[in-house]
């Protein structure tokens, strides 16, 4: 340590940073001491506490102590998933470098840099380029691109937790391994927040034999304060429910007593919801509230990130569109309405406020619904224990591996043996055999293994030099295009009829209106005049109110860590802690349950069965999040029915699901265990349920990742309308004549990996296997069942009767209760 | 092969699960949307589609025309999808077997190819429709006219069916309204269109096995 205190670079970096009034953190200075010993490795810090420098500086620390090692031109290349957050970064690496007085250049390059600047950048890298993934790989599909990258000596992975576990990550692998194979001396490093498998993470991102790594964690710890909202009484928050809006009145004053608060809501659709009722209660908030979100125009939506930035704006309204990206200084409040699903997530929310070192973040946690005051009280344990989820990396994505050749092949070809050499080497691929690579090498020269059945293509070819390339222009500018694997839903356009862009719905919400139509986007009310080319052409609508459109894929699975803490939370809460204030709350409630029914202690598993004049019900609560319980649901009817033709409705939620018959349903204690049984569970699951059917909707991204669906992007007209076909048919296709396809596999291998979550799912059963099986009996719906009973209904009526029959039906729960 | 027969402005029509409809009283074997050539367009984009697609589609046009007394084979359009490829080959060969037969187009939006070459191969076009009282063939249903029963094609129709938990299957089908009978689109590489242009339409699905009302 000593010794680097000595070094000429660090006393410059030193100086500069104490005439600011500044002193290093221990991470930072041990990641420069490391990085200038030769290591690679990862920095691990919360926002907030200068991670960029920690990494920046000490590649400006190495120069300055041995310029003469560096050659000239692209000295580090800082790859980071957002856009917008390079444009800041990039601004704070220029002002350092200039006040340092360092003759290095910054720039950024992504997909909005302008055409004269990337022509400048080809002639000439800077000594710092700032991209994203993405961008990376479309370099890659240049001609001649080799040269920008011979003079890179380090490679910073900003928000590695964001990238890993996502296709994108995968993407950033081989992006690595490809500058590893150009660069004689590279150092990696990674940087990321708190995540579960951080080991993991480091491995994944340098996998490589021959570096030195060294994960460097953070002291500093961001302080949380976490403030549930409670309602006056609990009789005001609804027993079911998802959007919460009664809540609006408890919150319009936490946006008044703070600077600007940002307003997390789960869905797109629900953050429609809330920005008109808060505008409801407190009209004079006109103009300094905002909202924000994925299908909102990315200008407006930049427009809103700038007026955050400076302080304009009281409140935004936002979906998890905010949850990355540029620090916003103003913000000294976060409200977070409904479940988050996960720590991580809700960590990450809060440290969006008080953002500077040794600040504190706020957030207040809305439920939407009684229940979710249990999840209330189970996040705050979750900080407490500092228990995050992992990230899982993803593997063998076949998809990538067929994208990322082709861009090769576009750009300067490549020689089969020595990718496949760099390609086994990385992390994804590690386990990818030969016959694999030859099967996609195969895949991109001749379409597939069948002879002569893919006359007339020549995507890539082998050339007389022995490098496999493309060589049709109209091939090349095609894959171009489609670099990445960010596949968007099928959207359309909607534009103001005068002129201007409001933002995109999905073709699936269009098609179920006319002209003349009102509908709700980015906070206002539109008018349909007519829909064409992809476009909806909208009118201003002076009603006051409309529907909103729903956007698909909005609703976010339960974290396994998170779904144990709810389940520990609900079975202390028939007897809380004085401290646990939302448990206490809930207490009536909880009562209401435990007398009706029960409630689960840690090592129970609860049944109920109840008649009403609708059926018979089966009601369980595993509490492992939606998306299990729809393949739990589906498995366990399947297993009914085999004791006993019968036919089910299915509804679930986070907590549990519900079947419901028309007749008796064959469930006693003698049954139960075999009904629950985790034997022959993966074989019982794919009797259940259509895989193909599941597998096809996974192809979708596969197919457009992999080049087989050529994306039209909403309003542009760019024709290839004769090249578009669906992911649906082609999957059906591929099935039939070629079965043994790579990206066929791959698309069932996801349905196990995250639809049926097969691990998440044998270790829920290995739980309950071993949980004592309370079967309780009752004559109408308890606290626990009536949020599933509700969900169910919502999908077979509209929302105005909606209403009227959620508070229908708790009347007679209640009267229920009175009666008893 | 499944048939049914449907009563249809006094005349007998056999739907089949093949993609096609049989015309007893004029030995008329009416299809739609071929879009012959639309695989390799596809593979010449780099897009990997099989080409025995194309030697189905024709192998089951075959069978038809054998299983049936056929004399004319009218196709309401898209019979060929975009330009001159190999597949057209593949087509103009199969063809030769059937010079007994006529063959006949309603020219569809994606038939652009110049006249000359329709009439190499034997083949008549008729610009927007045809008239064979009491029915009025056309490719897309704005061609048709009030007081005549259309028979077109053009929108693939397809039908969805739920199944039990939350599992659906997309099935073909001919779309039968007061004024308009839609047929499926014969060839196997073409989407289903679920959106029905009456909401009285009655649709008649089918599997390999199978031919059903819904």
């Amino acid at each position: 340590m000593k010794q680097f205190q000595e070094s000429e670079g660090y006393k410059i970096i030193d100086a500069w940073m104490s005439e600011k009034g500044q002193k290093p953190f221990d991470f930072q200075m041990q990641t420069w001491e490391y990085y200038g010993k030769g290591y690679s490795g990862m920095v691990v810090a919360p926002t907030g506490f200068g991670k960029t420098f920690s990494v920046f500086l000490a590649v400006v620390i190495d120069y300055l102590n041995h310029p003469e090692t560096y050659k000239k031109g692209l000295k580090l290349l800082w790859i980071s998933p957002l856009r917008s957050l390079a444009k800041d970064l990039a601004k704070a690496m220029n002002t350092a470098v200039e006040e340092i007085g360092l003759d290095w250049t910054v720039e950024v390059r992504n997909g909005d840099t302008p055409q004269k600047d990337r022509r400048r950048q080809e002639r000439l890298m800077p000594d710092v380029l700032l991209t994203t993934p993405e961008t990376l790989h479309i370099l890659y599909s240049q001609k001649n691109n080799s040269r920008f990258f011979k003079s890179v000596r380090c490679i910073a992975v900003d928000e590695w937790h964001e990238l890993l576990g996502s296709k994108r990550g995968v993407l950033t692998e081989l992006a690595l391994s490809r500058i590893l194979a150009i660069s004689k001396s590279l150092q990696i490093f990674g940087i990321t927040a708190t995540i579960g498998n951080l080991e993991e993470a480091l491995k994944v991102l340098i996998p490589y034999v021959g570096f030195k790594t060294k994960m460097i964690v953070a002291k500093e710890k961001k302080k949380l304060n976490i403030i549930s909202v409670l309602p006056d009484e609990i009789e005001v928050l609804p027993w079911a429910g998802h959007m919460g809006v009664k809540m609006t009145s408890k919150i319009v004053p936490i946006i008044y007593e703070n600077n600007t608060t940002l307003i997390f809501t789960n869905t797109r659709n629900q953050s429609e919801v809330w920005y008109q009722h808060i505008l409801k209660q407190a009209p004079d908030l006109a103009g300094q509230i905002a909202i924000h979100h994925g299908s909102i125009d990315f200008e407006l939506r930049n427009w809103i990130e700038d007026s955050i930035s400076d302080g304009h704006l009281k409140a935004v309204v936002c979906t998890s569109s905010l949850d990355l990206g540029v620090d916003f200084k103003p913000v000294d409040c976060v409200i977070q309405i409904g479940s988050p699903k996960g720590i991580a997530r809700f960590m990450q929310r809060a440290g969006r406020s008080g953002h500077s070192p040794y600040e504190t973040s706020k957030i207040y946690f809305v439920p939407t619904h009684s229940l979710e005051l249990i999840e209330a009280s189970a996040l705050k344990q979750a900080v407490k224990d500092r228990r995050i989820e992992n990230r899982e990396p993803m593997v063998l994505t076949f998809d990538v591996l067929i994208q990322y050749m082709v861009t090769l092949a576009v750009g300067e070809g490549f020689d089969q043996k020595e990718l496949f050499h760099s390609i086994s080497k990385v992390h994804a691929f590690h386990y990818m055999t030969e016959e694999d690579w030859q099967w996609a090498l195969k895949f991109i020269t001749e379409g597939g293994n069948t002879l002569k059945s893919y006359e007339e293509y020549h995507k890539v070819v082998k050339d007389d030099d022995g490098l496999y390339k493309v060589k049709s222009r109209r091939i090349s500018m095609l894959h171009r295009m489609n670099i990445g694997a960010i596949v968007g839903d099928a959207m359309l356009k909607v534009k103001f009829f005068s002129g201007g862009y409001v933002g995109m719905v999905e073709e699936y919400f269009v098609s179920k209106l006319n002209p003349g139509d009102h509908f709700i986007l980015a906070g206002r009310v539109l008018e349909i005049v007519t829909i064409k080319d992809m476009t909806v052409l909208v009118k201003r609508s002076k009603r006051k109110s409309a529907i909103t459109p729903s956007w698909m894929g909005g609703r976010l699975p339960l974290s396994s860590y998170l779904s144990q803490y709810l389940r520990e939370k609900l079975s202390e809460s028939l007897h809380p802690k004085t401290t646990e204030k939302e448990l206490r709350f809930l207490h009536p409630l909880v009562s209401r349950q435990e007398a009706h029914s029960h409630i689960p202690k840690k090592d129970e598993f609860l049944v109920e069965m109840i008649e009403t004049k609708d059926g018979h019900h089966l009601f369980m609560y595993p509490f492992e999040g939606r998306l299990i319980h729809e393949v739990m649901a589906a498995l366990i009817a399947y297993r009914l029915s085999l004791l006993k033709p019968l036919t089910f409705t299915i509804a679930m939620n986070d907590y549990g699901f519900e079947l419901l018959s028309d007749q008796e349903i064959p469930l006693n204690e003698k049954s139960i265990e075999a009904i629950l049984s985790k034997d022959n569970l993966m074989d019982d699951v794919i009797g259940s349920i259509n895989a193909s059917e599941m597998a096809s909707r996974k192809f979708r991204d596969i197919a457009v990742i992999s080049g087989l669906v050529v994306q039209s992007q909403p309003g542009n007209r760019k024709n290839n309308k004769s090249l578009q076909s669906s992911s649906g048919l082609i999957f059906r296709v591929l099935e039939d004549y070629e079965p043994q396809n790579l990206l066929l596999r791959q698309a069932y291998t996801e349905v196990f990996n995250q639809q049926l979550e097969e691990v998440r799912l044998k270790e829920a059963f290995e739980r309950i296997s071993k949980s004592k099986i309370i079967i309780k009996f009752a004559k109408s719906f308890t606290p626990l069942s009536f949020p599933i009973k509700v969900d169910s209904l919502r999908e077979s009526v509209t929302s105005e009767d909606l209403d009227q029959r959620i508070k229908r039906i708790r009347d007679e729960v209640l009267r229920q209760t009175q009666i008893d | 092969m499944v048939t049914k027969e449907i009563l249809c402005r006094d005349e007998i029509l056999t739907l089949t699960n093949q993609r096609a409809l049989f015309w007893k009283r004029e030995n008329m074997l009416v299809l739609s949307d071929l879009h012959i050539g639309k695989t390799a367009h596809f593979r010449k984009a780099g897009i990997a589609i099989p080409s025995q697609i194309l030697q189905n589609d024709l192998k089951r046009l075959e069978s038809l025309i054998g299983n049936f007394d056929v004399e004319t084979v009218l196709f309401v359009g898209d019979l060929f999808h975009a330009e001159i490829n190999k597949d057209m080959d593949e087509f103009i060969n199969w063809k030769q077997k059937f010079s007994n037969i006529k063959f006949e187009l309603i020219k569809g939006n994606h038939d652009r190819l110049k006249d000359s070459f329709y009439q190499n191969l034997e083949i008549s076009t008729f610009k927007t429709h045809k008239d064979v009282l009491p029915f009025r063939f056309v490719h897309d249903a704005n061609h048709c006219n009030d007081d005549t029963f259309c028979i077109s094609g053009h929108t693939h129709p397809g039908v969805v069916i739920y199944g039990r938990g939350k599992t659906r299957i997309k099935l073909p089908c001919f779309e039968l309204s007061e004024n308009q009978l839609v047929l499926p689109a014969f060839s196997e590489f073409t989407g289903l269109n679920t959106i029905r242009s009456f909401e009285t339409s009655v649709c008649y699905g089918f599997t390999e096995s199978s031919l059903f009302e819904l």
